[in-house]
């Protein structure tokens, strides 16, 4: 029974596989392949009539809280969204059936990636009981269908590792990076300008933002020899101008995202009362601890 | 066991008062979703047939058809190619039971069991009880039909210089 108990909360993580992650080839495989899992279209220009970018985005948001609630791996919400994405681009969907097609997805994504997936019941909870269980497990088919089965997307996700290992970053700092870029690529997968954008740019976006706000980069320039960007280029083979923009793309999101949520917060404030909670923080800083700090 | 579900329980119950519990665009039209569900279903299904150059409502190769079928007992197709494992019911063994096909089988025999044929295992057929995703560590030895990962791949463009990856 105690063991019964104390296998509960234990999280099995695989641990990183110096076989996977020292070896030039996977990169290279993981940049060969990430193009076939791209949505097709652009599709809020001919595909979609129901559907708007905003109710993507409400969608989007609305799973990413799940997934922070439900403590969901990090790669779970980006690769849900890489679902969504690929099914809206064919199918042409009713907006009041878009939330039941994100849960299906975050359950997808779910049972790829996690030891304890997420439940259908949950799932429907979370829809404030909108949607089925049988409704969700009838979807899952039809998407799994219009996806052909290819869920093992490439993911944003998969770079990081590789991009990090390959910089000289003080060792101390790289947990903290991680989390960083992490909260940037969660950002990237809420915003539909960037759902057609190849994941390894939007890693090695994420991670040049992730230093640039961390400041590391200024911290001592010798030590990078190429600035940062001509470095993370290299790695990811992507052309410097387009990583640049793609850079400031992320950093533009963030401002923007961070002055919603203030926005969202004072508002939610005057209505409840104070709640004390994390305004100063986020004054302080321009990139948040906590993806939770960004959309909330 | 017992705490596995009382937990289960709770944590649904304590999802209550969660700000992200909330429906984003209204109510579903249920009768709605059904029935794109079921067009959905049956527009996959004539992809798989034409694809396959096989009648998977009939169970009969098509007239025109890329592949030569060949039927052989249902009894000696191992299990796993199978529509269901053994135990679950009337679905079982359905379409292994119907696996001796005449060559040039005519007349496709109408459409009514179209969805429930599907080739895809839907989860009415295999799954007795939908309202409830299994439990991890929950060994109920209800398991979804074993499908042949094939069958739902798409012959991959590979080119010639790509390292094929293992696995892929």
């Amino acid at each position: 029974m105690e063991l019964l108990c104390l296998e509960m909360d234990t999280i099995i993580r695989a641990r990183p596989d110096p076989n996977l992650l020292c070896d030039d080839r996977i990169l290279q495989n993981l940049l060969t392949i990430e193009e076939r899992f791209l949505p097709q279209y652009s599709y809020f220009k001919g595909v979609q009539k129901d559907i708007q970018p905003f109710m993507r985005r409400m969608v989007a948001t609305w799973m990413l809280e799940v997934c922070e609630e439900q403590k969901c791996e990090e790669e779970v919400f980006p690769l849900a969204m890489n679902y969504l994405d690929r099914f809206l681009a064919v199918v042409p969907t009713k907006k009041c059936n878009l939330q039941l097609l994100g849960a299906v997805c975050m359950f997808l994504a779910s049972k790829l990636k996690e030891t304890r997936p997420l439940t259908a019941e949950k799932l429907c909870i979370y829809t404030d009981n909108s949607i089925r269980p049988q409704e969700l497990l009838e979807w899952e088919l039809v998407v799994l269908g219009k996806l052909k089965w290819n869920l093992a997307a490439v993911t944003p996700n998969d770079f990081i590792e590789h991009i990090v290992r390959r910089l000289p970053l003080p060792e101390d700092k790289l947990a903290l990076i991680r989390k960083h870029v992490q909260t940037f690529i969660a950002l990237c997968a809420t915003d539909f300008r960037f759902a057609m954008y190849p994941p390894s740019m939007i890693a090695t976006g994420s991670v040049g933002a992730a230093i640039c706000g961390l400041q590391l980069d200024s911290a001592d320039q010798s030590q990078w020899g190429d600035s940062l960007t001509d470095l993370l280029a290299k790695i990811t083979n992507t052309e410097v101008d387009v990583l640049k923009e793609c850079q400031e793309q992320i950093e533009r999101v963030l401002v923007s995202s961070l002055r919603e949520g203030r926005q969202q917060q004072q508002q939610q404030q005057t209505q409840r009362g104070p709640s004390g909670k994390g305004l100063d923080e986020l004054d302080q800083s321009t990139t948040p601890t906590d993806v939770r700090d960004v959309n909330l | 066991m017992c705490i596995t579900m009382d937990l289960h329980k709770q944590t649904l119950s304590a999802l209550g008062n969660s700000p992200a519990q909330r429906s984003l665009f209204g109510p579903v039209d249920r009768e709605q979703l059904q029935v794109e569900y079921q067009a959905a279903l049956r527009r996959d299904l004539d992809q798989a047939c034409q694809r396959w150059g096989f009648d998977f409502a009939s169970n009969k190769p098509l007239e025109q058809s890329m592949f030569q079928w060949e039927g052989i007992p249902g009894n000696e197709v191992p299990l796993l190619y199978r529509s269901c494992l053994p135990g679950l019911g009337h679905t079982e063994g359905q379409r292994a039971s119907e696996a001796d096909l005449k060559p040039r089988g005519r007349g496709r025999v109408g459409q009514p069991h179209s969805e429930e044929e599907n080739i895809h295992c839907s989860p009415e057929r295999c799954d007795l009880h939908p309202e409830k995703t299994p439990e991890r560590r929950e060994d109920t030895g209800l398991k979804r039909k074993q499908t042949n990962i094939t069958d739902f791949y798409q012959s991959k463009r590979r080119f010639i210089w790509t390292p094929r990856k293992s696995g892929e």
